[in-house]
């Protein structure tokens, strides 16, 4: 059966570009022949054809495809501890002598390198997703106007995360060099999964008929954008401190969602943070094994970080929210509460084995205030 | 035709449906590397995850085999059953039966390292979706269980 409304249209746009198609070709065609005659066609040189470090390469496809990791043969998978070039010369190119410096400060390996980089970038390409259609956004219906306003509050908070993230990455990634492209490239695809998170919990908010809530006031977001020690204590503060405790947050929403939607957000939000803390926890581990005092500096900053995270956490915008989905409503938020604590000993814990896989033991050093949460 | 869980079959019976286009699993999702250990009671199972496909299961003979996967999940027999029936009921895990679920619910969790690797335990979360697309196909499974209920 001929579709009557569309028919229209469609004639429309297939003579539209066929207008555009014939414009196109006599162009080609009139600058091709009229005007040949008066171009000044330089003489060929060719001979940046020789400039290579490593020619005849062929990278193995995989299983999974052809991979960025899959191109590290030969001299491109030379990986050197310093990159002093300063410009944004791909690693394995051959110079350009010249070329006015970039000012890249990060130019030490072990300031960012993880050996899991190049693999977690492709995992994040092909696990992306897209909040406007991945997401199932008719199965959120009507719920309580608390328990609206509790999730609305709790959504607000996750963006305040997703933006933290996003501007954290892009204050340090123009600082890295080319030489480590598996680092720069992994992390942009995390900003960009930081975007989505961002995407995702704003549209949540604004779609069942409720708004955004209140701003947190944000002591640990600034400790985290301002922090200029070094990427390492960035990422520190980053991925330990203020990511295991989003990780946490994605993990108990994804069980007690309220509906298919927020189970679905939930539920791709975690995987997509499971990969930044891996990144995370695997640089970190490289930092500290390669500086003799890297350790006692990341106490250091820790025994800040703690106090300033626990202070947030007694925001009321933090937990009580949380209190309230969890138990339903505000009359449930006694019991609601009782999960949040759990949430929070959850994350305390998670904290302090995730400190104990790259080395760093605080069981004994912990701030009271987060001590105070374990159950 | 029912295939009794937990036994070989039945891991294979879930890897033909998970890498079958019957269900729509893998969309979206993406490649997952990992080799997953299952403990249910004293049968243990390994599962390989190559690329986009369930590439392998294995029955060990010995426990000390599960220090070469990623991670492996244990559960009690009875709480596995749970879990395929629910998926079964549900046509995939209700928001009780997830693999996150249990994960945090459980005292000492489901997802669990032989060789206490946080890295490579971190692929339980990392490649979550593909996991439980991957029991959730036993929703197509007959089961039977050893004590011979049909789920």
């Amino acid at each position: 059966m001929t579709n009557k409304d569309n028919e229209p249209q469609d004639s429309a746009r297939v003579r539209s570009r066929r207008r555009v198609n014939q414009r196109l070709r006599d162009a080609v065609s009139k600058e091709t022949s009229g005007d040949l005659k008066d171009v000044e066609i330089p003489p060929k040189k060719l001979d940046w054809m020789k400039r290579t470090y490593q020619w005849g390469v062929k990278a193995d496809v995989t299983d999974s495809g052809l991979t960025i990791g899959a191109l590290n043969v030969g001299i491109y998978g030379e990986i050197p501890d310093r990159w002093d070039d300063q410009s944004r010369m791909p690693r394995g190119a051959y110079p350009m002598p010249g070329v006015p410096p970039i000012g890249y400060s990060i130019s030490e390996k072990r300031d960012l390198w993880a050996d899991n980089a190049a693999d977690l970038y492709e995992e994040a390409i092909q696990r992306r997703w897209t909040p406007a259609t991945d997401i199932p956004w008719e199965a959120i219906g009507p719920l309580p106007d608390d328990v609206e306003a509790a999730v609305c509050q709790l959504c607000t908070m996750l963006c305040q995360h997703a933006n933290t993230e996003i501007e954290t990455l892009g204050t340090w990634l123009h600082q890295m060099s080319y030489g480590y492209h598996e680092v720069k490239l992994f992390l942009a695809t995390e900003m960009f999964d930081a975007a989505r998170h961002f995407e995702v919990f704003r549209k949540r908010a604004l779609s069942n008929g409720g708004g955004l809530g209140l701003e947190l006031k944000g002591d640990v977001k600034r400790m985290i954008i301002e922090s200029r020690g070094g990427w390492s204590e960035t990422a520190l503060l980053l991925y330990l401190l203020r990511g295991l405790f989003t990780f946490t947050i994605y993990r108990y929403g994804s069980i007690l969602a309220n509906n298919d939607a927020e189970k679905a957000i939930f539920e791709k939000s975690v995987q997509d943070k499971a990969r930044h803390l891996s990144y995370g926890l695997e640089h970190l581990r490289y930092a500290i094994t390669r500086q003799d005092d890297k350790d006692l500096v990341f106490n250091n900053l820790l025994g800040i970080g703690e106090r300033l995270v626990a202070r947030e956490c007694k925001e009321p915008i933090v937990l009580e929210p949380l209190a309230v989905i969890f138990g339903g409503g505000v009359e449930g938020a006694q019991s609601g509460m009782r999960t949040a604590q759990r949430l929070m000993s959850d994350y305390v814990n998670l904290y302090l084995s995730s400190l104990r896989s790259i080395g760093i033991d605080r069981s004994d050093s912990l701030s009271n205030d987060l001590k105070s949460y374990l159950l | 035709m029912s295939v009794i869980f937990p036994s070989l079959n039945w891991f294979e019976e879930l890897r033909n449906r998970f890498n079958s286009n019957q269900r729509d699993n893998q969309v979206g999702v993406g490649t997952c590397d990992a080799l997953v250990g299952v403990a249910c009671g004293e049968k243990l199972f390994t599962v390989q995850f190559e690329a986009f496909e369930c590439t392998n299961v294995m029955e060990l003979e010995d426990e000390s085999a599960l220090e070469n996967t990623d991670f492996y999940l244990e559960l009690h027999p009875n709480d596995w059953k749970d879990m395929i029936i629910n998926i079964k009921e549900n046509n995939g895990a209700g928001l009780s039966f997830t693999l996150n679920t249990l994960d945090l619910e459980l005292s000492d969790g489901l997802a669990k390292s032989w060789t206490e690797d946080q890295y490579r335990q971190d692929l339980f979360f990392r490649f979550n979706q593909t996991f439980q697309y991957f029991f959730d196909a036993s929703a197509d499974v007959e089961t039977v269980f050893e004590e011979m209920d049909i789920a």
